[in-house]
Protein backbone atom coordinates (compact mmCIF):
# COMPACT_ATOMS: atom_id res chain seq x y z
CA UNK A 1 0.00 0.00 0.00
CA UNK A 2 2.83 2.69 0.67
CA UNK A 3 4.63 3.91 -1.79
CA UNK A 4 7.11 1.60 -3.51
CA UNK A 5 10.66 3.26 -2.34
CA UNK A 6 11.97 1.19 0.76
CA UNK A 7 12.56 2.86 3.78
CA UNK A 8 16.21 2.08 3.91
CA UNK A 9 16.95 3.43 0.00
CA UNK A 10 18.90 6.13 1.05
CA UNK A 11 21.38 4.19 3.63
CA UNK A 12 21.72 1.20 2.49
CA UNK A 13 21.30 1.22 -1.20
CA UNK A 14 18.65 0.39 -3.17
CA UNK A 15 17.51 -3.33 -1.45
CA UNK A 16 14.55 -4.35 -3.80
CA UNK A 17 12.87 -3.11 -7.46
CA UNK A 18 9.01 -2.79 -7.79
CA UNK A 19 7.75 -2.62 -11.14
CA UNK A 20 4.25 -1.59 -11.35
CA UNK A 21 3.78 -0.85 -15.03
CA UNK A 22 2.39 -4.34 -15.93
CA UNK A 23 -0.53 -4.20 -13.38
CA UNK A 24 -3.21 -6.45 -15.50
CA UNK A 25 -6.20 -7.04 -13.09
CA UNK A 26 -7.82 -4.60 -11.17
CA UNK A 27 -9.62 -6.22 -7.93
CA UNK A 28 -11.46 -3.55 -6.75
CA UNK A 29 -10.86 -4.89 -3.57
CA UNK A 30 -8.43 -6.91 -1.58
CA UNK A 31 -9.71 -8.90 2.08
CA UNK A 32 -7.32 -9.05 4.98
CA UNK A 33 -7.83 -12.07 7.18
CA UNK A 34 -7.32 -12.58 10.69
CA UNK A 35 -5.24 -15.50 10.26
CA UNK A 36 -2.19 -16.74 7.97
CA UNK A 37 -2.96 -18.87 5.22
CA UNK A 38 0.56 -20.92 3.89
CA UNK A 39 -0.20 -20.76 0.21
CA UNK A 40 1.35 -18.36 -2.32
CA UNK A 41 -0.97 -18.49 -4.94
CA UNK A 42 -4.31 -18.14 -6.25
CA UNK A 43 -7.39 -19.04 -4.60
CA UNK A 44 -10.73 -19.41 -5.99
CA UNK A 45 -11.90 -16.11 -3.20
CA UNK A 46 -14.97 -15.24 -4.85
CA UNK A 47 -16.23 -18.52 -5.29
CA UNK A 48 -16.01 -19.76 -1.56
CA UNK A 49 -15.64 -16.34 0.13
CA UNK A 50 -18.84 -14.58 0.63
CA UNK A 51 -19.45 -11.53 2.14
CA UNK A 52 -22.82 -10.20 3.34
CA UNK A 53 -23.56 -7.04 4.61
CA UNK A 54 -25.59 -7.34 8.29
CA UNK A 55 -26.85 -4.19 7.79
CA UNK A 56 -25.61 -3.54 11.24
CA UNK A 57 -23.55 0.15 11.72
CA UNK A 58 -21.23 0.59 14.74
CA UNK A 59 -20.24 3.84 15.10
CA UNK A 60 -20.65 4.95 11.44
CA UNK A 61 -18.83 1.19 10.47
CA UNK A 62 -21.22 -0.56 7.99
CA UNK A 63 -20.34 -4.44 9.30
CA UNK A 64 -20.54 -7.10 7.18
CA UNK A 65 -20.33 -10.64 7.63
CA UNK A 66 -18.04 -13.67 5.83
CA UNK A 67 -17.25 -17.07 6.94
CA UNK A 68 -13.62 -18.80 6.49
CA UNK A 69 -12.76 -22.40 7.48
CA UNK A 70 -15.88 -22.47 9.69
CA UNK A 71 -15.30 -19.21 11.80
CA UNK A 72 -17.37 -16.02 11.53
CA UNK A 73 -15.48 -13.20 10.67
CA UNK A 74 -17.29 -9.51 10.51
CA UNK A 75 -14.98 -7.03 8.55
CA UNK A 76 -15.33 -3.35 7.38
CA UNK A 77 -14.10 -1.91 4.18
CA UNK A 78 -11.79 0.95 3.82
CA UNK A 79 -11.59 3.10 0.95
CA UNK A 80 -7.67 4.03 0.31
CA UNK A 81 -7.24 7.88 0.72
CA UNK A 82 -7.04 9.52 -2.62
CA UNK A 83 -3.68 9.52 -4.49
CA UNK A 84 -2.38 6.24 -2.59
CA UNK A 85 -3.07 2.43 -4.55
CA UNK A 86 -3.25 -0.85 -3.40
CA UNK A 87 -0.74 -3.45 -5.30
CA UNK A 88 -0.31 -7.19 -5.17
CA UNK A 89 3.17 -7.81 -5.84
CA UNK A 90 5.05 -11.06 -7.01
CA UNK A 91 8.36 -11.51 -6.71
CA UNK A 92 10.07 -12.22 -9.87
CA UNK A 93 11.36 -15.69 -10.21
CA UNK A 94 15.25 -15.49 -10.01
CA UNK A 95 14.52 -12.18 -8.44
CA UNK A 96 18.38 -11.37 -7.80
CA UNK A 97 19.57 -8.72 -9.66
CA UNK A 98 22.69 -9.95 -11.70
CA UNK A 99 24.06 -6.34 -12.48
CA UNK A 100 24.69 -5.88 -8.78
CA UNK A 101 27.51 -7.75 -7.17
CA UNK A 102 25.59 -8.11 -3.56
CA UNK A 103 23.04 -10.15 -5.18
CA UNK A 104 20.82 -8.58 -2.78
CA UNK A 105 18.38 -7.08 -5.13
CA UNK A 106 14.49 -8.26 -5.06
CA UNK A 107 12.53 -7.72 -8.06
CA UNK A 108 8.71 -7.45 -7.14
CA UNK A 109 6.11 -7.26 -10.21
CA UNK A 110 2.22 -5.37 -9.76
CA UNK A 111 -0.28 -8.60 -10.62
CA UNK A 112 -3.27 -6.60 -9.14
CA UNK A 113 -4.30 -3.64 -8.18
CA UNK A 114 -7.17 -2.30 -5.50
CA UNK A 115 -8.67 0.58 -4.08
CA UNK A 116 -10.30 -0.57 -1.03
CA UNK A 117 -9.33 -3.35 1.89
CA UNK A 118 -12.01 -5.23 3.64
CA UNK A 119 -10.34 -6.08 6.99
CA UNK A 120 -12.18 -9.11 8.79
CA UNK A 121 -11.88 -9.61 12.30
CA UNK A 122 -12.42 -13.17 14.25
CA UNK A 123 -15.48 -12.98 16.66
CA UNK A 124 -15.15 -8.68 17.24
CA UNK A 125 -16.93 -6.30 15.72
CA UNK A 126 -14.75 -3.80 13.35
CA UNK A 127 -14.01 -0.03 15.29
CA UNK A 128 -12.64 2.68 14.42
CA UNK A 129 -10.28 1.78 17.45
CA UNK A 130 -8.75 -1.71 15.64
CA UNK A 131 -4.92 -1.28 14.54
CA UNK A 132 -5.96 -1.47 10.41
CA UNK A 133 -7.93 1.51 10.27
CA UNK A 134 -5.96 3.53 12.60
CA UNK A 135 -2.85 2.90 9.83
CA UNK A 136 -4.31 5.31 7.79
CA UNK A 137 -3.45 8.03 10.50
CA UNK A 138 0.38 7.42 9.66
CA UNK A 139 -0.27 8.79 5.86
CA UNK A 140 -1.45 11.64 7.35
CA UNK A 141 1.64 12.12 9.54
CA UNK A 142 3.96 11.33 6.82
CA UNK A 143 2.36 13.96 4.72
CA UNK A 144 2.82 16.41 7.20
CA UNK A 145 6.23 15.34 8.22
CA UNK A 146 7.59 15.55 4.43
CA UNK A 147 5.35 18.03 2.53
CA UNK A 148 8.22 20.82 1.98
CA UNK A 149 7.25 23.89 3.69
CA UNK A 150 6.17 26.71 1.34
CA UNK A 151 7.96 30.45 1.44
CA UNK A 152 4.83 31.67 2.60
CA UNK A 153 3.96 29.00 5.35
CA UNK A 154 7.65 30.34 6.64
CA UNK A 155 7.03 34.00 6.58
CA UNK A 156 3.47 33.40 8.73
CA UNK A 157 5.37 30.94 11.02
CA UNK A 158 7.82 33.54 11.64
CA UNK A 159 5.16 36.23 12.06
CA UNK A 160 3.42 33.73 14.42
CA UNK A 161 6.47 33.35 16.76
CA UNK A 162 6.80 37.22 16.51
CA UNK A 163 3.46 38.09 17.82
CA UNK A 164 4.19 35.82 20.82
CA UNK A 165 7.13 37.44 22.01
CA UNK B 1 -33.80 -17.93 15.48
CA UNK B 2 -36.97 -19.83 15.63
CA UNK B 3 -39.41 -19.66 12.65
CA UNK B 4 -42.92 -18.45 12.92
CA UNK B 5 -44.93 -20.90 11.16
CA UNK B 6 -47.89 -19.44 13.39
CA UNK B 7 -49.51 -15.53 13.41
CA UNK B 8 -51.19 -16.43 16.29
CA UNK B 9 -51.68 -18.95 18.82
CA UNK B 10 -54.84 -21.36 18.73
CA UNK B 11 -57.30 -20.11 21.11
CA UNK B 12 -57.47 -23.58 23.00
CA UNK B 13 -53.52 -23.04 24.23
CA UNK B 14 -54.14 -19.73 25.70
CA UNK B 15 -56.92 -21.43 28.08
CA UNK B 16 -56.65 -24.43 28.54
CA UNK B 17 -52.89 -25.51 30.46
CA UNK B 18 -50.98 -27.25 27.66
CA UNK B 19 -48.22 -30.14 27.22
CA UNK B 20 -45.35 -29.82 25.50
CA UNK B 21 -42.75 -31.96 24.10
CA UNK B 22 -39.54 -30.75 22.33
CA UNK B 23 -37.01 -33.15 20.10
CA UNK B 24 -33.68 -32.20 17.79
CA UNK B 25 -32.99 -33.95 14.32
CA UNK B 26 -29.07 -33.95 12.85
CA UNK B 27 -27.31 -33.45 16.23
CA UNK B 28 -24.84 -35.60 15.15
CA UNK B 29 -23.97 -35.18 11.32
CA UNK B 30 -21.08 -33.37 10.25
CA UNK B 31 -23.26 -31.78 7.88
CA UNK B 32 -26.47 -29.82 7.28
CA UNK B 33 -28.68 -27.55 9.87
CA UNK B 34 -29.54 -29.12 13.85
CA UNK B 35 -33.38 -28.52 13.88
CA UNK B 36 -34.97 -28.65 17.46
CA UNK B 37 -38.48 -28.77 16.88
CA UNK B 38 -41.38 -28.50 19.38
CA UNK B 39 -44.83 -29.85 19.75
CA UNK B 40 -47.53 -28.77 22.01
CA UNK B 41 -52.03 -29.59 22.60
CA UNK B 42 -54.03 -28.71 25.44
CA UNK B 43 -53.28 -31.32 28.34
CA UNK B 44 -56.98 -32.57 27.33
CA UNK B 45 -56.23 -33.71 24.35
CA UNK B 46 -53.23 -35.92 25.09
CA UNK B 47 -54.90 -39.40 25.18
CA UNK B 48 -56.06 -38.37 21.88
CA UNK B 49 -52.60 -37.70 20.72
CA UNK B 50 -51.61 -41.40 21.43
CA UNK B 51 -53.89 -42.78 18.89
CA UNK B 52 -52.27 -40.44 16.19
CA UNK B 53 -49.72 -43.02 15.70
CA UNK B 54 -46.35 -40.26 16.04
CA UNK B 55 -43.86 -42.77 16.54
CA UNK B 56 -40.31 -42.18 17.44
CA UNK B 57 -39.39 -40.45 14.10
CA UNK B 58 -36.17 -42.57 13.68
CA UNK B 59 -38.41 -45.86 13.28
CA UNK B 60 -40.25 -44.38 10.12
CA UNK B 61 -39.80 -44.32 6.84
CA UNK B 62 -39.15 -40.68 5.33
CA UNK B 63 -42.68 -40.85 3.30
CA UNK B 64 -44.46 -41.93 6.33
CA UNK B 65 -42.73 -38.88 8.53
CA UNK B 66 -44.00 -36.56 5.43
CA UNK B 67 -47.06 -38.00 5.75
CA UNK B 68 -47.60 -37.69 9.27
CA UNK B 69 -46.17 -34.09 9.57
CA UNK B 70 -48.63 -32.98 6.91
CA UNK B 71 -51.39 -33.99 9.05
CA UNK B 72 -50.12 -32.38 12.16
CA UNK B 73 -49.74 -29.07 10.50
CA UNK B 74 -53.58 -29.63 9.24
CA UNK B 75 -54.49 -30.62 13.14
CA UNK B 76 -56.19 -27.50 14.94
CA UNK B 77 -55.39 -29.35 18.17
CA UNK B 78 -51.73 -29.12 17.93
CA UNK B 79 -49.17 -26.53 17.65
CA UNK B 80 -45.32 -26.48 16.97
CA UNK B 81 -42.66 -24.64 16.06
CA UNK B 82 -39.17 -25.14 14.84
CA UNK B 83 -35.56 -23.66 15.26
CA UNK B 84 -33.14 -24.28 12.44
CA UNK B 85 -29.33 -23.86 13.04
CA UNK B 86 -27.26 -23.83 10.45
CA UNK B 87 -24.57 -25.44 9.98
CA UNK B 88 -22.35 -21.97 9.75
CA UNK B 89 -23.76 -21.16 12.83
CA UNK B 90 -22.89 -24.34 14.70
CA UNK B 91 -19.10 -23.94 13.39
CA UNK B 92 -18.61 -20.77 13.99
CA UNK B 93 -19.91 -20.99 17.71
CA UNK B 94 -17.75 -23.82 18.57
CA UNK B 95 -14.86 -22.14 16.74
CA UNK B 96 -15.17 -19.14 18.55
CA UNK B 97 -12.74 -17.57 20.73
CA UNK B 98 -15.07 -18.29 23.89
CA UNK B 99 -16.00 -21.97 22.15
CA UNK B 100 -19.45 -22.54 22.70
CA UNK B 101 -20.04 -26.35 22.79
CA UNK B 102 -22.93 -28.46 21.12
CA UNK B 103 -24.91 -29.68 24.41
CA UNK B 104 -24.84 -25.43 25.31
CA UNK B 105 -26.10 -24.68 21.76
CA UNK B 106 -28.81 -27.51 22.19
CA UNK B 107 -30.20 -26.38 25.39
CA UNK B 108 -30.19 -22.83 24.12
CA UNK B 109 -32.25 -23.90 21.22
CA UNK B 110 -34.42 -26.15 23.16
CA UNK B 111 -34.95 -22.92 25.66
CA UNK B 112 -35.37 -20.45 22.76
CA UNK B 113 -38.43 -22.66 21.84
CA UNK B 114 -40.26 -22.61 25.42
CA UNK B 115 -39.62 -18.78 25.41
CA UNK B 116 -41.20 -18.33 21.79
CA UNK B 117 -44.33 -19.89 23.03
CA UNK B 118 -44.71 -18.35 26.20
CA UNK B 119 -44.43 -15.39 24.64
CA UNK B 120 -47.25 -16.41 22.34
CA UNK B 121 -49.36 -16.60 25.26
CA UNK B 122 -49.27 -20.41 25.34
CA UNK B 123 -50.62 -21.96 28.86
CA UNK B 124 -47.46 -24.39 29.63
CA UNK B 125 -47.40 -26.49 32.02
CA UNK B 126 -46.08 -29.58 31.03
CA UNK B 127 -42.30 -29.67 28.84
CA UNK B 128 -41.11 -33.27 28.09
CA UNK B 129 -37.70 -33.47 26.31
CA UNK B 130 -35.21 -36.05 25.42
CA UNK B 131 -31.31 -35.20 27.74
CA UNK B 132 -28.68 -34.06 26.24
CA UNK B 133 -25.89 -34.78 29.00
CA UNK B 134 -26.94 -35.36 32.36
CA UNK B 135 -30.96 -35.63 32.60
CA UNK B 136 -31.26 -34.52 36.00
CA UNK B 137 -28.60 -31.12 36.00
CA UNK B 138 -30.60 -30.69 32.61
CA UNK B 139 -33.88 -30.28 34.70
CA UNK B 140 -32.98 -28.16 36.90
CA UNK B 141 -31.14 -25.71 34.30
CA UNK B 142 -34.46 -25.67 32.66
CA UNK B 143 -36.77 -25.29 35.61
CA UNK B 144 -34.54 -22.17 37.01
CA UNK B 145 -34.90 -21.00 33.79
CA UNK B 146 -38.82 -21.31 33.32
CA UNK B 147 -39.80 -21.41 36.99
CA UNK B 148 -43.68 -22.71 37.22
CA UNK B 149 -43.51 -25.22 34.34
CA UNK B 150 -42.76 -28.74 34.96
CA UNK B 151 -39.96 -30.34 33.13
CA UNK B 152 -39.73 -34.37 32.33
CA UNK B 153 -36.06 -34.87 31.02
CA UNK B 154 -35.99 -38.42 29.94
CA UNK B 155 -33.50 -40.52 27.83
CA UNK B 156 -35.67 -41.69 24.95
CA UNK B 157 -38.41 -39.40 25.53
CA UNK B 158 -39.14 -39.51 21.97
CA UNK B 159 -40.44 -43.37 22.43
CA UNK B 160 -41.72 -42.54 25.98
CA UNK B 161 -44.23 -39.76 25.23
CA UNK B 162 -46.42 -39.42 22.36
CA UNK B 163 -46.01 -35.58 22.27
CA UNK B 164 -42.06 -35.75 21.97
CA UNK B 165 -42.74 -38.05 19.03
CA UNK B 166 -44.89 -35.79 17.39
CA UNK B 167 -41.89 -33.38 17.90
CA UNK B 168 -39.32 -35.25 16.89
CA UNK B 169 -41.46 -35.79 13.34
CA UNK B 170 -41.56 -31.77 13.05
CA UNK B 171 -37.56 -31.51 13.39
CA UNK B 172 -36.99 -34.52 11.66
CA UNK B 173 -38.98 -34.08 8.73
CA UNK B 174 -37.90 -29.99 8.37
CA UNK B 175 -34.44 -30.92 8.89
CA UNK B 176 -34.68 -33.44 5.88
CA UNK B 177 -36.74 -30.75 3.52
CA UNK B 178 -33.73 -28.16 4.59
CA UNK B 179 -31.14 -30.88 3.31
CA UNK B 180 -33.57 -31.63 0.24
CA UNK B 181 -33.92 -27.95 -0.80
CA UNK B 182 -30.35 -26.99 0.35
CA UNK B 183 -28.73 -23.80 -2.16
CA UNK B 184 -24.93 -24.15 -1.27
CA UNK B 185 -23.37 -20.39 -0.69
CA UNK B 186 -20.71 -21.13 -2.71
CA UNK B 187 -20.70 -21.02 -6.77
CA UNK B 188 -17.95 -23.61 -7.15
CA UNK B 189 -18.55 -26.10 -10.35
CA UNK B 190 -19.43 -29.74 -9.82
CA UNK B 191 -21.32 -29.66 -6.04
CA UNK B 192 -23.85 -32.06 -5.54
CA UNK B 193 -25.90 -33.32 -2.30
CA UNK B 194 -25.43 -36.82 -2.62
CA UNK B 195 -24.40 -36.69 1.15
CA UNK B 196 -25.03 -39.84 2.07
CA UNK B 197 -26.57 -39.72 6.03
CA UNK B 198 -23.66 -37.44 7.42
CA UNK B 199 -22.21 -39.94 9.55
CA UNK B 200 -18.33 -40.45 9.16
CA UNK B 201 -19.30 -44.95 8.42
CA UNK B 202 -21.67 -43.91 5.45
CA UNK B 203 -19.23 -44.28 2.11
CA UNK B 204 -21.65 -41.65 0.56
CA UNK B 205 -21.10 -39.04 3.17
CA UNK B 206 -17.09 -39.95 2.91
CA UNK B 207 -17.14 -39.94 -0.80
CA UNK B 208 -19.09 -36.27 -0.61
CA UNK B 209 -16.67 -34.71 1.74
CA UNK B 210 -13.83 -35.86 -0.86
CA UNK B 211 -15.70 -34.85 -3.80
CA UNK B 212 -15.87 -30.86 -2.01
CA UNK B 213 -12.86 -30.33 0.39
CA UNK B 214 -10.72 -27.27 -1.23
CA UNK B 215 -7.03 -26.99 0.00
CA UNK B 216 -7.88 -23.14 0.69
CA UNK B 217 -11.05 -23.01 2.15
CA UNK B 218 -11.79 -26.22 3.36
CA UNK B 219 -15.73 -27.14 2.63
CA UNK B 220 -18.22 -25.46 1.81
CA UNK B 221 -20.56 -23.64 4.46
CA UNK B 222 -22.96 -27.00 4.32
CA UNK B 223 -20.24 -28.96 6.58
CA UNK B 224 -19.56 -28.43 10.30
CA UNK B 225 -16.03 -27.75 10.10
CA UNK B 226 -15.86 -28.14 14.16
CA UNK B 227 -16.56 -31.97 13.68
CA UNK B 228 -13.46 -34.58 14.37
CA UNK B 229 -15.26 -36.23 11.10
CA UNK B 230 -13.34 -32.95 8.97
CA UNK B 231 -9.91 -33.49 10.76
CA UNK B 232 -9.20 -35.99 8.37
CA UNK B 233 -9.72 -34.18 5.51
CA UNK B 234 -7.70 -31.02 6.50
CA UNK B 235 -4.44 -33.23 6.09
CA UNK B 236 -3.56 -32.03 3.09
CA UNK B 237 -4.84 -28.90 3.54
CA UNK B 238 -3.32 -25.69 3.41
CA UNK B 239 -2.47 -24.60 7.05
CA UNK B 240 -4.06 -21.55 8.39
CA UNK B 241 -3.02 -19.93 11.79
CA UNK B 242 -5.23 -18.14 13.76
CA UNK B 243 -4.44 -14.50 15.72
CA UNK B 244 -7.29 -15.53 17.92
CA UNK B 245 -5.90 -18.84 18.65
CA UNK B 246 -2.38 -17.27 19.14
CA UNK B 247 -3.81 -14.93 22.08
CA UNK B 248 -5.40 -17.93 23.25
CA UNK B 249 -2.06 -20.04 23.70
CA UNK B 250 -0.33 -17.01 25.02
CA UNK B 251 -2.40 -16.22 27.85
CA UNK B 252 -2.10 -20.37 28.42
CA UNK B 253 1.71 -20.68 28.00
CA UNK B 254 3.17 -17.64 29.25
CA UNK B 255 3.96 -16.89 25.56
CA UNK B 256 6.53 -19.76 25.52
CA UNK B 257 4.83 -21.00 22.14
CA UNK B 258 4.14 -19.16 19.03
CA UNK B 259 2.61 -20.55 16.16
CA UNK B 260 1.61 -17.80 14.47
CA UNK B 261 2.63 -17.20 10.67
CA UNK B 262 6.17 -15.08 10.21
CA UNK B 263 6.21 -11.81 8.28
CA UNK B 264 9.13 -13.10 7.78
CA UNK B 265 7.49 -16.55 5.78
CA UNK B 266 5.73 -14.05 3.09
CA UNK B 267 8.52 -12.58 2.03
CA UNK B 268 9.05 -9.60 4.43
CA UNK B 269 11.60 -8.67 7.08
CA UNK B 270 12.08 -6.49 9.78
CA UNK B 271 14.40 -4.75 11.56
CA UNK B 272 16.21 -6.43 14.25
CA UNK B 273 13.61 -9.17 14.32
CA UNK B 274 14.43 -12.37 16.74
CA UNK B 275 13.31 -15.27 14.67
CA UNK B 276 10.65 -15.69 17.74
CA UNK B 277 9.60 -12.21 18.59
CA UNK B 278 6.78 -12.01 16.53
CA UNK B 279 3.99 -11.07 18.73
CA UNK B 280 3.86 -6.96 18.30
CA UNK B 281 5.02 -5.99 14.99
CA UNK B 282 5.41 -2.73 15.95
CA UNK B 283 8.22 -3.71 18.60
CA UNK B 284 10.61 -1.58 19.54
CA UNK B 285 9.09 1.41 18.22
CA UNK B 286 7.41 4.74 19.17
CA UNK B 287 3.73 4.11 20.77
CA UNK B 288 2.36 5.29 17.64
CA UNK B 289 3.65 2.78 15.31
CA UNK B 290 3.24 -0.08 18.37
CA UNK B 291 -0.79 0.25 18.82
CA UNK B 292 -0.72 0.33 14.76
CA UNK B 293 0.59 -2.88 14.55
CA UNK B 294 3.62 -0.77 12.17
CA UNK B 295 6.75 -2.33 10.96
CA UNK B 296 9.49 -0.61 9.74
CA UNK B 297 9.99 -2.95 6.88
CA UNK B 298 14.04 -2.62 5.96
CA UNK B 299 14.33 -5.24 3.71
CA UNK B 300 12.12 -6.85 0.93
CA UNK B 301 13.29 -10.16 -0.12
Amino acid sequence: MEHATPPAAAAGGVTATVDLSPAATDLGGAHHLPCGIKQNGGAPVSDYFKPRSTGVEVEGVRVEEAFFRGRKLQGATLALPDGYRGYVLEKKSGGKDKQNSDGEVSNFVARAEFQNITYWNHDTTPSAEDSLPRCFHWLTVANAMHKPVTSEELANMSAMQNQDN
Amino acid sequence: MAEATAAAPPEWATKEPCLMGIDEAGRGPVLGPMVYGCMYCARSYNNTLATLKFADSKTLKEEQREELFESLKVNSSIGWEVDVICPKDLSAKMLKKSKVNLNEISHNSAMGLVRKVLDMGILLAEVYIDTVGDPEKYRIKLTEKFPGIKFVVAKKADSLYPVVSGASIVAKVTRDRALRNWVFDETALNMHMKTGSGYPGDPDTKQWLEDHKHPVFGFPTLVRFSWGTCTPFFKDAVEVTWETDEIDEDATNNGSAKRQVKLSSLGFTGFKRKTEEIESSGKGRCKFFQARKLELVRKFQ
